[in-house]
């Protein structure tokens, strides 16, 4: 259907979607976060779902206690590597789909702890993140921006085809395996599956 | 409160035995401490604790302390015959000193309301095992401060009742808070590097070939 | 016309719509399964514990029986409570009846604490 005729059907109070789109759309307006939060970075997490900047208005104001009912982890905060094992461990018992939103610049490089020795340099080393806001702490109306992002990404996402989502192909992970407690440190140190580093140029 | 050089005198009066000793410190805060050796540690810590006129029923603060291996220089002065005239000449006199860990106790009086009494114990050594004794049976809230140290300086605490990693986990075998530890290195992929983590990150960058 | 129909078919029209609005979404959702969305079961994802930390030893603990007997104790007092509030506003307009009743009431639970008493629960060991 070419777009010509369906704007001539909204006109006339007709809509039509295709499966997709609705399905997406319904995903998009009801992403419920894990209720977890690491640092202070959990903070701001917590004034973005209170009245004044109202979460809720984007369908997330549910705030699920378990990750069964969550679709969304909003990584808050310092990851220290003791706490590492744990995060996964939560992301790889949400049901698919899920999505992460690395919050704050521990949560994707380590931040001004970068060379502590107990802190995980970015949660993307172990498990995939789909959106990733910097700030120390990001205010509220980042993580809102993170949040639209998200649902702009979730919009895009297809329903059949070989590029279609994670949760949809068979052949995808949906559990990732959880770093040991080493020795010297987490074993393995990253997930190559999930995470590359960049190649920085100088 | 009494002076430490008094406090110093009372305790050795009354442990027989204890080798007390007072660290200075030359910085404008003037906290000076009472190094008391590992085997009387525990009696002089009571005596602190129990002494009417002391009273000092609050740690407020346990820490460790690394000193690594180190040459100390210092400045002598020494008289020589130079040119056949007795004259007073600066020699830098240069001594090694092994290196050691130390605990330091941050003791309050609440009932009496004094403090601080800052109580040192040195261990002899750098390697494994070193130990001190624990103050945790005199103190409680030295229990986890205690573990703290343990955890990150690998200090070993005599009579400690629970002595567990308490930050690191417990399969960790290094001691992060000691000068010669060297941390994993995870520096590969460092977008702004500066400083120290330039360093590292360097052995990580590709090998950039030279053009001609 | 009414009398065509059976007097009782809006029952079974009323059952139908009840069971499809139950079952309808639950086989769209099958469906859905089949169609687009495979399950991915894993060992982590239906592990029991869901608070991030693997579970350690066994569930099957025992409780000391004291805990027991304190919720029964605590029941004593509770129970106790609500009887007497009522009875306190109500005691000018009671018969002497009622106000016996009450006592006798009262006197049993006042024998069950003096029992645990007796018998040494209220020292926590």
């Amino acid at each position: 259907m070419d777009d010509g005729l369906r704007n001539e059907l909204s006109k006339q109070g007709v809509v039509v979607v295709k499966l997709e789109e609705l399905y997406n759309w319904g995903r998009k307006n009801s992403v419920w976060p894990l209720s977890f939060g690491l640092a202070c970075c959990a903070i701001e997490m917590m004034a973005a779902s209170m009245a004044r900047y109202d979460l809720s208005r984007f369908g997330a104001e549910v705030f699920r206690p378990s990750p069964r009912q969550a679709d969304l982890m909003i990584v808050a905060g310092t990851v220290t590597k003791k706490m590492a094992p744990q995060v996964v461990r939560l992301y790889n018992q949400m049901p698919e789909p899920k999505y992460v939103i690395a919050m704050g610049a521990c949560a994707i490089s380590g931040g001004p702890f970068k060379q502590g020795y107990n802190v995980l340099k970015g949660i993307d080393r172990y498990i995939p993140v789909d959106v990733h806001i910097p700030g120390c702490p990001p205010r509220p109306e980042a993580l809102i921006h993170a949040f639209m992002t998200l649902q702009r990404k979730i919009d895009a996402q297809k329903l059949t085809g070989p590029d279609r989502a994670r949760h949809l192909n068979a052949e995808l992970p949906s559990e990732f395996p959880v770093p040991l407690f080493g020795e010297h440190d987490l074993v393995p140190t990253k997930n190559p599956n999930v995470w590359e580093p960049a190649v920085v140029v100088r | 409160m009494e002076t430490l050089e008094q406090i110093k005198a009372r305790a050795e009066a009354t442990v027989p035995g204890a080798q007390l000793s007072v660290v200075k410190n030359d910085s404008p805060c003037a906290q000076h401490s009472l190094l008391v050796d590992v085997e009387h540690a525990y009696v002089v810590a009571q005596f602190l604790r129990d002494d009417p006129q002391l009273r000092l029923d609050y740690c407020s603060n346990v820490t460790g302390v690394d000193f690594l291996d180190a040459e100390l220089s210092e400045k002598v002065k020494v008289k020589k015959v130079v040119d056949g005239v007795e004259k007073e000449v600066e020699e830098v006199k240069k001594t090694k000193r092994a290196g050691y860990l130390e605990v330091v106790y941050h003791l309050y009086s609440m009932s009496l309301k004094h403090g601080p009494v800052i109580l040192r114990q040195r261990t002899p050594g750098r390697a494994d095992p070193v130990k001190v004794a624990s103050l945790t049976p005199l103190w409680r809230s030295a229990e986890f401060q205690e573990r703290e140290v343990f955890d990150l300086y690998g200090v070993l605490f005599d009579g400690h009742p629970d002595l567990r990693r308490i930050l690191m986990w417990d399969g960790f075998k290094d001691y992060p808070m000691r000068k010669d530890y060297r941390e994993p290195d995870d520096y590969e992929y460092e977008p702004t590097p500066h400083d120290e983590v330039l360093e590292k990150a360097k052995a990580h960058l590709p090998k950039q070939e030279v053009k001609a | 016309m009414p009398g065509d129909k059976h007097p009782y078919l809006f029952l079974l029209v009323f059952f139908v719509m009840a069971v499809g609005f139950a079952v309808g979404p639950l086989i769209l959702a099958m469906l859905w399964a089949k169609l687009f969305s495979p399950a991915k079961p894993g060992e982590m994802k239906n592990a029991t514990y869901e608070c991030g930390l693997e579970s350690k030893g066994d569930a099957w603990v025992a409780f000391k029986s004291e805990y027991y007997l304190y919720g029964i104790l605590f029941l004593l007092f509770d129970v106790e409570t609500i009887f007497l509030l009522p009875f306190c506003v109500a005691f000018t307009g009671l018969s002497v009846g009622a106000v016996l009743a009450m006592l006798i009431f009262v006197l049993l639970l006042v024998e069950g604490l003096a029992w645990a008493w007796v018998k040494g629960v209220l020292t926590w060991k």
